[in-house]
Order: C-alpha cells, then sequence, then structure tokens
C-alpha cells in the first residue's frame, strides 16, 4: 500500500468504438455478472423453485386426491397451471434483485462509469429472465418426473416455450419497474405477494373457474393470470376452457396481456432509470 | 456531440504541460447547484470551485448534503436547478464525458457482493474498455499496489470493511482520473485503515490527481485538504483554506486543565476576583481565556495561576480548532458521527427518488 503509485502499469485506454457496439459488449459484460452470482448465491433460486415444488406436491398428493376434473389426469391440469402462476410470481423475483442491486449501490457505480445506461438496464433484466427460466426448468422437470405427460408436438413445444419467454420479459420489466419503484426488496415481496397470490390461486390454477362461486367466478374470469393459465394448459393439454372471451381465446388474450403490459413498463421503467441520473 | 476519448482531455494537458496552473484552470465548479426532494431542499445554491491539481473537502454534518452534491457531480442525480461542469463538460448535456474524466466512490463501497474482489476488479476494468489480457495486466496491478493479494479471491461480501473499501478504492482508479470524488472515504473505518486510505490519498495528490473529498471529521478536511468548504443544511456557509477557517473565528486562547473538579471552581473564583474573561468546560476540567496578545496573555495568566497554588496539568496557548470555527459560523457544533445510520438511510432514501 506504501507504495502506491499511479502509473505502474499504464496501459492506453484502447479507441471507444460506436455506441451501438459499446452497448453489446457492456451488456453481455454485466450479464455475465449478474450470471455468476447466480451460482454463488444458489439459495437465491429457491424463490423461483421451492414455491412450485410446494404447490405441485400440496396440490398433487394432499389437495388433489379430492380434487376430480372430468376429462383430464390432475397432473396435466395442475402442471401447466402452475407454470402460468410462476410466470406472474416472476414479478416478485425479479423485482427483489432490482430493488436489491439498486439498494447496494453497485447500479451506481455502473452508472458512474462511462457506460451505455442503456446496457445497465438491459443486462438487469436479461439476468432476470436467465434466473426465472432456471427455476421454470425444475419446476417442468419435477413436474414430468411427477407424471407430467404434455401433449404437444415439436411445433406445440416451440410454441409452449416461445409464450413462456413472452410472458417472462412482460412480468420481468414489469418486476424491475417495481423493483425501483419499491423502497426496498421486504416491501417489494409483501406488496407483490399480496396481489400475485390471491390472483393466480382465483386464476383456474389448481382447479377450474366455472365451478367458482359467482364473486371469485367473476373476478377470475377477468383475471389477467387466468389467460396465462388457460394458454399454457391450451398449449400443453389441447384443453379449453370456458367463461370470459380471454380464457376462451387464451393464446391471443396472453400475447395481448404482454404486449400491453411492455408497453406499459419499458417506457415507465426506462423513465424512471433516467430521471434518478443526469444524461 | 463528439467527445475525443484520447488521453488529450482539456484537464489532462495541465499535467502533461510544463505551464504552472492558472487560476481559470478548474476541475470542478459548481453554480447554484441545488437539489429538491419535494419539499425538502437537500443542495440549496451550493456554489464552489475546484482547481485543477488541489484538494477540496466538502465538510459538514450528516445530512448537511453532501453526498448529494457530488452525486450530481458524478452525473448519478440530476440537478433541480443550478449548474456543475467537470473539466468544462456539463454534467447534464455531456454526462459521458464527465464520467469517462472522474472517478466516484461512494460512501458505501459499490461492488458486487457476490464476485471476489479480483473479479470485482475485473469487470470495472473490462467496463472501462479494456479486453481481457489487459484487463488481467491492469488487475494484477491494482491487487499488488492495494495489497489485494491476500483476499483477491474471497467474495466481497466476507472480507473486512477495511478490506472492502481498499477494493473500492482500486476500482476506482483501473484508469488514472483526472478528478477523483471520495464520499466519506474514511466513515466507519479503525485508524489503521484510516491512516492506510489517507496514505493512498496522498500518493495520489503527489501524483497530480484533482480531488474532490466529502468529510463529517474536521481533522480530516484539515489533514488533506487545501481548501475547505463547510456544508450546513444544504448551504455552503463558509469557504477558504484550513487557516482561513481557523482565523476567520478570531483570536488565540489560554486554555488551563486543572487536576480535579473542586481546583477547577476555586481557579475560577480566584481568577475571577483578577477580572480574567473566562469560559469553563467543566467536562474537561478546562478554563479558557482569550489571550489576543498569545504569549504575553499566556505568561501573564500562567503567573496568575501559579500565585494561586491550585495545581494543573496544563497551561497551554491554543489556536482556534475547525469544531471552534463550525460552532462560530453554523451557531451549532459539528454533530458527531455517531448517529451515521441516519445518514444511512437519508443516501439510501435519496438513491430511491
Amino acid at each position: 500500500m506504501s507504495t502506491a503509485t499511479i502509473d505502474a502499469v499504464s496501459i492506453p485506454l484502447p479507441a471507444r468504438p460506436g455506441p451501438g457496439q459499446r452497448y453489446l459488449r457492456e451488456t453481455a459484460l454485466l450479464v455475465k455478472r449478474s450470471l455468476r452470482t447466480i451460482s454463488r448465491v444458489p439459495e437465491r433460486l429457491s424463490d423461483v423453485t421451492i414455491q412450485p415444488i410446494i404447490f405441485t406436491l400440496l396440490f398433487l398428493y394432499v389437495f388433489g386426491s379430492a380434487i376430480n376434473i372430468p376429462g383430464i389426469r390432475y397432473q396435466d391440469y395442475l402442471l401447466p397451471g402452475l407454470v402460468g402462476q410462476s410466470l406472474a410470481f416472476g414479478v416478485i423475483g425479479a423485482g427483489m434483485a432490482t430493488a436489491n442491486d439498486f439498494t447496494s449501490g453497485v447500479i451506481d457505480r455502473f452508472r458512474s462509469l462511462p457506460v451505455t445506461r442503456m446496457s445497465v438496464i438491459t443486462a438487469e433484466v436479461i439476468g432476470q429472465v436467465v434466473e426465472q427460466i432456471l427455476g421454470l426448468t425444475l419446476t417442468a422437470g419435477i413436474g414430468i418426473a411427477l407424471g407430467w405427460r404434455p401433449s404437444f408436438g415439436v411445433l406445440g413445444a416451440f410454441e409452449f416455450v416461445g409464450l413462456v419467454l413472452l410472458g417472462l420479459t412482460a412480468f420481468t420489466w414489469f418486476g424491475v419497474l417495481m423493483g425501483m419503484v419499491a423502497r426496498s426488496s421486504e416491501a417489494m415481496q409483501g406488496i407483490g405477494f399480496a396481489i400475485v397470490l390471491p390472483l393466480s390461486f382465483l386464476a383456474g390454477t389448481f382447479v377450474p373457474i366455472e365451478g367458482m362461486k359467482t364473486v371469485p367466478r367473476i373476478i377470475g374470469e377477468w383475471d389477467p393470470l387466468s389467460s396465462f393459465v388457460a394458454a399454457m394448459r391450451h398449449v400443453s393439454q389441447g384443453t379449453n376452457a370456458h367463461g370470459s372471451w380471454q380464457v376462451e381465446h387464451p393464446i391471443v388474450a396472453m400475447v395481448g396481456w404482454c404486449v400491453l403490459i411492455i408497453a406499459i413498463c419499458v417506457p415507465l421503467a426506462l423513465r424512471k432509470f433516467r430521471t434518478t441520473t443526469a444524461a | 456531440m463528439t467527445v475525443t476519448y484520447s488521453q488529450h482531455h482539456e484537464c489532462a494537458s495541465l499535467f502533461e504541460g510544463t505551464t504552472p496552473l492558472t487560476h481559470h484552470e478548474l476541475a470542478v465548479v459548481t453554480d447554484r447547484l441545488t437539489k429538491r426532494f419535494g419539499d425538502f431542499t437537500a443542495v440549496d445554491e451550493i456554489s464552489f470551485s475546484v482547481a485543477t491539481g488541489s484538494v477540496v473537502a466538502l465538510l459538514g454534518p450528516n445530512g448537511a448534503g453532501k453526498t448529494t452534491t457530488v452525486r450530481m457531480i458524478a452525473t448519478l442525480l440530476a440537478p433541480t436547478s443550478g449548474t456543475a461542469t467537470v473539466c468544462g463538460h456539463d454534467v447534464e448535456k455531456d454526462g459521458d464525458a464527465v464520467r469517462s474524466l472522474m472517478s466516484l466512490t461512494g460512501q458505501f463501497a459499490a461492488l458486487e457482493d457476490n464476485l471476489t474482489a479480483r473479479e470485482n476488479l475485473v469487470l470495472m476494468t473490462r467496463l472501462r474498455g479494456y479486453d481481457k489480457r489487459d484487463a488481467a495486466k491492469i488487475t494484477d496491478d491494482l491487487i499488488d499496489r492495494f495489497d489485494i493479494g491476500e483476499f483477491r479471491d474471497q467474495l466481497v461480501k466476507s472480507v473486512s470493511g477495511g478490506q472492502r473499501r481498499r477494493v473500492d478504492l482500486a476500482a476506482s482508479l483501473v484508469v488514472q482520473p483526472k478528478l477523483l470524488v471520495l464520499d466519506e472515504p474514511t466513515t466507519g473505518l479503525d485508524p489503521r485503515s484510516r491512516q492506510v486510505v489517507w496514505s493512498t490519498v496522498r500518493d495520489l495528490v503527489a501524483q497530480g490527481v484533482t480531488l474532490l473529498l466529502t468529510t463529517q471529521y474536521l481533522e480530516e478536511a484539515d489533514e488533506l485538504a487545501e481548501q475547505i468548504v463547510l456544508i450546513d443544511h444544504g448551504k455552503a456557509v463558509a469557504t477558504g483554506t484550513p487557516a482561513d477557517l481557523k482565523a476567520q473565528i478570531g483570536d488565540h486562547r489560554v486554555d488551563i486543565t486543572t487536576v480535579d473538579v473542586a481546583g477547577l471552581d476555586a481557579l475560577a473564583a480566584a481568577l475571577r476576583v483578577q477580572d480574567f474573561d473566562m469560559t469553563v468546560t467543566r467536562e474537561r476540567r478546562v478554563l479558557s481565556i482569550p489571550a489576543p496578545r498569545q504569549a504575553l496573555d499566556l505568561s501573564a495568566v500562567a503567573d496568575a495561576v501559579a500565585a494561586t497554588g491550585i495545581p494543573v496539568d496544563e497551561v497551554a496557548l491554543r489556536r482556534p480548532t475547525l469544531d471552534d470555527a463550525f460552532l462560530a459560523l453554523t451557531g451549532h457544533p459539528a454533530e458527531s458521527a455517531t448517529d451515521v445510520d441516519t445518514e444511512l438511510d437519508s443516501v439510501r432514501e435519496e438513491a430511491r427518488v
């Protein structure tokens, strides 16, 4: 330390490439940082894995024994529903991680460097999406081990994965926005569960909406999550739900909701990210 | 807007050339810089400048607005009104150029907790634009210079506060910045780590780095800075060299420290009879008498004390301290550093706004 001299190694800064090239390079570096931290704190993945596993076991082996849905094995009813529910829980995971990053000061450090600011938020979103994908893969794997048999072909599989990625992207942007607005990751978790949990129960995840009493049935029919759950089930098992327009046309509805969420959340998140900054 | 990213910035030429520095070569200029959060004015029309190659300290108690000020200069927070420039580049219009000229080490070491010390340094170096090979060389050199070798492969969350601050400082010096901003560089550090930070800072200054630091320690500002901007409730209440500020609060005085409180009371009574003005601080058993004639007053007081026969520990001529300056200029003493938590909360609050 006493020998601290400044130019012990003096390597001139390389010429700066154009903004587009810099954006890609910086995003890649920052995504790598997010991914590396996942392997360092695997328990962080528990948010996206333990919960679906508990729901799977609870409904498959405890409540499931009393649930009889005509025309479909309960595994095949439950698992696509849980995938839909997990998409929505992504809001909470992404929001908590974002709130953490923003309060820890590490985002400020990146923002005080001469890096393109879009790369910081892009990397934040990509890192979260990857984390959610890992969680979903595990959930699906456990589901298959417990007897879930999706009935889609190759095309259907692509459709399923495509819809999942679209949903993840939408909910992650939503979560990143919420994480920047929330004051702490604890607040984010509290608010998130208070909203997402009831909506996911009413969305036909575990039992069909048609059989619910009037009030929950009407909420369920218009609950955006219902279209996600119905779309997952429609693509993976070929089933059709009944009730509102959105559950009868689940794929169009799900794509519509996703586009709407992205159209609202992306500009708001970018604005929120910029308003705290000068240039 | 085109920015040249070679090493030849306006400020850089000042170090390389042989011409002596002149007054208009300013690394930082703020002009009525203001930041409001709703109804709360955190920074209230602060104007100051930092000459290239100099060290300026923003000195003030918790919550005075120091951190908000440097966050605006570092382009992390947009000013509500007023302007700030770094080497002539406006922080709002030309943020990218500002960021390429300066480095900020925040109050809370901003590192990725779940990466090792080395991985953090490599990431910061690569984000500056270096390729893998050069980044490895630069990082190894930083690890050497900042004595990080011992814990280079430990996750940052598991190292001590002093070690963490070293990594943070190293991360700020990947590229030698024209302007280094240190926000409370030694808050919460043990005395040894504080000395280490101070000696690093002195080395950097000797190399020609312009330094703007914030501190709530009067001793630190006195120790490191050539110019002090005293900040209170978002306003710059005084500016000057440490000696200027001391001069502003007036004269020398004689401090007499008695052996016990009974002696203090007896001495005060005896001297009062002889028409000495005085202030008595019972907690420290100190009696202070103004000494505008310095040595003459000192000997007069010393004789008077000796004549009373009351035992004393010390009779000394004192120059005013920065603590006295703060009291004289702001009407209240500098708050102690014990409630760092309040500051921590208020900074987090700012970060969210």
